[in-house]
C-alpha cells in the first residue's frame, strides 16, 4: 500500500500550481467579475494545451491517460487556488463522449474547444427528470458561457444536452463571483452520450474530483487561518496564541488532512475496482464538503470584520465551496445513500 | 413569576397592533445608501408621530416613558407584522440613544434625544480602527485639545452607516500615557464637518454598509464630550453593553419568525433525496426542530434580561451570553437554511426581498463578529460572569 503521491505525481502538480498562480490568480476572480465568463477564453485554450482537461483520459481521445488519483490531485489544486471555468463539467463530459463512442467530440472538449457546463436538476419546485432519453425540466446551468453542452447527472447514469436546444435561457445572480449561473427549461431536449450507472460509475469520479476540489479549498482556507492568526496582533501579541483561535487553526488541519487522506483513498478505490468503492467515494464528499465549508467559514470568523469584506479571499472560497459541495451530491444528499452501502471492506 | 401580561399590557399590544395595520410602510425598503436613508428616517418619523418612539425612554427628551416590557411588546408585534428592520436608525435608537440618556449632560440630552425619537438624524459608531478591534482600548485616532476644540487625526474602519450618518459616537486617544483605558474621550462628532472622508467598502453579502472614516485636523467642540475628557472608557464600555444586551431583542424576535419561515419552506421544497420534500430529510427535521427549541430559548433568555434590566438602570456583563447565544444561532439557521434551499441556494437573492435566503446566509456572518466577535463575549463570560482566573 502507498497512499502518498509519487514524485512523479507532485511534478505534475507543481506545473498546475504554477500555471494557476501565474495565470488565474484568485484577484482574476473580482477583476473578471462583470465578464460573462468566470474564466478568460485564453486561459482556458492555455490550460487545455497544457493538458488540464485529458489528465486521465484515454491516449486516444487525445488524453494523457494518468490514473484518477492523479485527476485528483490535479483538482486538488485547481479547488486551492480557487480556479474558475467548467473544469468538473468539462473534465466529465469528455469521459461520456469517449465511453459512448463519440471520440471526436471527446477530442474537442480536451482540447479546450468545446465546454461543457454542469446542469443542477432543480429550480426551485421545478425538479428535472431524464426518462426514454429525454430531459425534461427546468435546470440551472453552471458556467454556461460559451458552453454547448450542459451535463446531466441523475442516479441511473449521465448524459450531454446541446444547450441550444434548452429555451428561457436566462442568467441569474450567482452568489459566487467566481461562477456564472443561469437557469433554463428543457422540453424533451434528447440526451447524447449516455452513459449508464451500470455501465461506467461516472457520478462516483464526479463526486472524486468534486471532492478533491473541496479538499483544496478546505486546505487553503487552513492556510489562510494559520497566516492570519501568525501577524494579526491584538491585546500586544498575535492572535493565534489564543486558545479560541489556535484549536480553531488545529481543527481546520484535521478537518483537512481527514478529507485529504479519505478522498484518495476513494479515487484509489474506485480507479482500483475495489468493492466498497461507493462507500469511500460518498463518505470523502461528506467529509470534504464538510470540511470546505466549514474552514472557509471559521476563516471569515478568524478575519474578523477584514473577513466580512468583499476584497479578503474568505467568502470566495466559502462561496466556492458551496457550489462545489452541491455537485454530483451535496453533503447533505449523500448521507442517506451511505448509510445504504454495506460496511466497509 | 407569571407570564401573563397584565391587562394594561394587553391594551398596549392592541393599540401597537392597531396602529401597525394602519401604518405600516406599504413601499419595501429601497436600494442604495440615499433612498434607503430616506425610507428609514421617514418610517423612525411616521413612528415619532403616533407617539411609538422611544417606548421605554424617559418622557423629558420625547420618549414615553414606558418600560422594557413594553418596548418588547412593541418589537414582537413589530416583527410579527414583518416590518423592515431599523438599519439606518440602529446606532442612534440602541446605543447612542441608551448612552446619551446615562452618560450625557442635559444640553447634550435635549438637543440630541429627540432629534433621534424625530428620525431627524442618523448616528453611527467610530470605534474599530484597523489596529484596534478586538483590542479597543489600543485606539489611537488622536485628539489634541486646542482652545475649546478636540482636533481629531487618524482612522476608523468598520463603521456602519458612516455614509448615510450625521452624527458619530467617536472614540479618541487624549492622552497618550501608556495606560490603555485611561486617556480615551467618548465625543460627538459631526460628520459633516470639514476633514472626515468616508469610504464605503463593500461586503461578503452584496451590501455597503460599512466604511472606513479618515479624520485629518478635524475640529470637534469640546462640548461635544460625553463625560469627561480622557474618561471615555466607561462611556464606551456601557454603550457596548446597551449593543450587546437590549440592542438583540428586536433580532430575536426576528430570527424565531425567520425560522418558522424557514420550516414552511422545507415543507414546500423538493430536498435533498430529489423527491420528498425538504422536511422528510432527517438531517434537515432535526436541525430545524432544534432551531426552533433554541429560538425558543432564547427569547425565553430575553425576556428575564429585560426583567433584569427593569430592575437595574444599564444591562450588565449578561449582556454577552444572550449576544453570543443569538449570533451562533443566527449562524445556525442561515446555514440550515442553505442546506433546505440545496442548488437553489447557489443563486444569490439580496436579503431585502422575500425568499433572500442566500443573501441573509451571508449576512450571517457579520453575527458573530460585530458588536464584539463571539471569542470576546465568550472571554467576558469567563471572565466577568463566571469569575475564570486570567
Ligand atoms: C457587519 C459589521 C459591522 C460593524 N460595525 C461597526 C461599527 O459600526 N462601528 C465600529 O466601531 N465597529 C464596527 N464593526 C467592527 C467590529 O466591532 C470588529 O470587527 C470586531 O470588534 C473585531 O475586530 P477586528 O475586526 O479587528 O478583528 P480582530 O480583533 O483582529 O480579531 C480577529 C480574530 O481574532 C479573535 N481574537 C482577537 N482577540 C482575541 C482574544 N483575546 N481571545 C480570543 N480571540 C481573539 C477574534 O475573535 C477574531 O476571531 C463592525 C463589524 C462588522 C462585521
Amino acid at each position: 500500500m502507498d497512499l502518498l503521491p509519487s514524485a512523479d505525481q507532485q511534478e505534475l502538480v507543481a506545473a498546475a500550481a504554477e500555471f494557476f498562480a501565474e495565470q488565474v490568480p484568485i484577484s482574476a476572480v473580482r477583476e473578471r467579475r462583470a465578464d460573462p465568463a468566470a474564466i478568460a477564453p485564453k486561459v482556458w485554450a492555455e490550460g487545455a494545451l497544457l493538458g488540464l482537461l485529458g489528465l486521465a483520459a484515454d491516449v486516444a481521445v487525445g488524453g494523457s491517460g494518468r490514473p484518477l488519483d492523479d485527476e485528483a490531485l490535479l483538482f486538488r489544486e485547481l479547488g486551492r487556488a480557487l480556479v474558475p471555468g467548467p473544469f468538473l463539467g468539462s473534465v466529465i463530459g469528455a469521459r461520456l463522449a469517449a465511453l459512448s463512442g463519440a471520440a471526436d467530440l471527446a477530442g474537442f472538449v480536451i482540447e479546450g474547444h468545446t465546454l461543457v457546463a454542469p446542469a443542477l436538476l432543480r429550480v426551485d419546485d421545478d425538479v428535472a427528470t431524464v426518462a426514454d432519453g429525454v430531459l425534461t425540466g427546468r435546470i440551472r446551468l453552471l458556467d454556461p458561457a460559451g458552453a454547448e453542452y450542459a451535463l446531466v447527472v441523475t442516479d441511473d447514469g449521465a448524459g450531454l444536452v446541446a444547450t441550444a436546444a434548452l429555451t428561457d435561457l436566462a442568467p441569474v445572480e450567482s452568489s459566487d463571483p467566481g461562477t456564472r449561473m443561469g437557469t433554463a427549461r428543457a422540453e424533451a431536449v434528447p440526451v447524447t452520450c449516455w452513459v449508464p450507472a451500470t455501465q461506467d460509475p461516472i457520478a462516483l469520479r464526479g463526486a472524486v474530483l468534486a471532492a478533491a476540489q473541496l479538499v483544496g479549498i478546505a486546505e487553503a482556507t487552513r492556510d489562510l487561518s494559520t497566516a492570519h492568526a501568525k501577524t494579526r496582533i491584538q491585546f500586544g501579541r498575535p492572535i493565534g496564541v489564543n486558545q479560541a483561535i489556535k484549536h480553531r487553526c488545529a481543527d481546520m488541519a484535521v478537518s483537512a488532512e481527514a478529507a485529504l487522506q479519505q478522498t484518495l483513498f476513494a479515487a484509489v478505490s474506485l480507479r482500483s475496482g475495489r468493492a466498497d468503492a461507493e462507500f469511500q467515494v460518498r463518505a470523502a464528499k461528506v467529509v470534504a464538503g464538510r470540511a470546505a465549508i466549514t474552514n472557509a467559514a471559521e476563516t471569515i470568523q478568524v478575519h474578523g470584520g477584514m473577513g466580512y469584506t468583499y476584497e479578503h479571499d474568505a467568502h470566495l472560497y466559502l462561496k466556492r465551496a458551496h457550489v462545489v459541495d452541491q455537485l454530483f451530491g451535496s453533503r447533505t444528499a449523500q448521507l442517506a445513500p451511505l448509510l445504504a452501502q454495506e460496511a466497509a471492506q | 413569576m407569571d407570564l401573563d401580561f397584565s391587562p394594561e399590557q394587553l391594551l398596549f399590544r392592541d393599540e401597537v397592533r392597531t396602529w401597525l395595520a394602519e401604518n405600516a410602510p406599504s413601499e419595501p425598503r429601497p436600494h442604495g445608501a440615499a433612498p434607503m436613508r430616506e425610507y428609514d428616517l421617514a418610517w423612525q418619523r411616521t413612528q415619532w408621530e403616533g407617539g411609538w418612539a422611544g417606548i421605554a425612554w424617559p418622557t423629558e427628551y420625547g420618549g414615553r416613558g414606558l418600560t422594557t416590557l413594553q418596548q418588547l411588546i412593541w418589537y414582537e408585534e413589530y416583527a410579527r407584522k414583518g416590518m423592515p428592520s431599523i438599519d439606518a436608525c440602529f446606532v442612534g435608537l440602541n446605543h447612542a440613544g441608551p448612552t446619551l440618556i446615562t452618560r450625557a449632560s442635559e444640553e447634550q440630552k435635549a438637543h440630541h434625544l429627540p432629534r433621534i425619537l424625530r428620525g431627524e438624524v442618523v448616528w453611527c459608531q467610530g470605534f474599530s480602527e484597523p489596529e484596534a478591534g478586538s483590542d479597543l482600548a489600543s485606539l489611537a485616532t488622536r485628539g489634541e485639545i486646542d482652545g475649546d476644540d478636540i482636533v481629531v487625526t487618524g482612522q476608523k474602519v468598520w463603521t456602519s452607516f458612516a455614509d448615510l450618518a450625521d452624527h458619530q459616537e467617536l472614540l479618541v486617544r487624549t492622552d497618550r500615557s501608556d495606560r490603555k483605558h485611561h486617556g480615551i474621550t467618548w465625543v460627538i462628532a459631526d460628520m459633516h464637518s470639514p476633514g472626515i472622508d468616508v469610504r464605503p467598502i463593500e461586503t461578503i453579502d452584496g451590501g455597503a454598509e460599512f466604511c472606513e472614516v479618515f479624520y485629518d485636523e478635524v475640529r470637534i467642540p469640546l462640548a461635544n464630550v460625553v463625560g469627561e475628557v480622557d474618561k471615555g472608557w466607561a462611556v464606551a464600555m456601557s454603550t457596548l453593553s446597551f449593543e450587546r444586551g437590549t440592542a438583540y431583542t428586536a433580532g430575536q424576535v426576528r430570527l424565531a419568525a425567520l425560522v418558522e419561515n424557514l420550516i414552511e419552506l422545507a415543507r414546500e421544497r423538493t430536498g435533498p433525496d430529489g423527491r420528498r420534500p425538504a422536511i422528510a430529510d432527517d438531517e434537515i427535521s432535526r436541525r430545524l426542530a432544534t432551531c426552533r427549541a433554541e429560538v425558543a430559548s432564547l427569547r425565553a433568555m430575553t425576556y428575564a434580561g429585560i426583567c433584569r434590566n427593569l430592575a437595574s438602570d444599564a444591562p450588565g456583563p449578561e449582556g454577552s451570553i444572550i449576544k453570543l447565544y443569538y449570533s451562533d444561532i443566527a449562524k445556525q439557521v442561515a446555514r440550515l437554511a442553505m442546506d433546505v434551499l440545496g442548488p437553489d441556494g447557489l443563486e444569490f437573492v439580496s436579503r431585502w426581498v422575500p425568499g433572500g435566503w442566500s443573501g441573509h446566509y451571508f449576512y450571517s456572518y457579520s453575527a458573530s463578529i460585530g458588536g464584539g466577535t463571539s471569542e470576546i463575549q465568550r472571554n467576558i463570560i469567563g471572565d466577568r460572569v463566571l469569575g475564570l482566573p486570567r
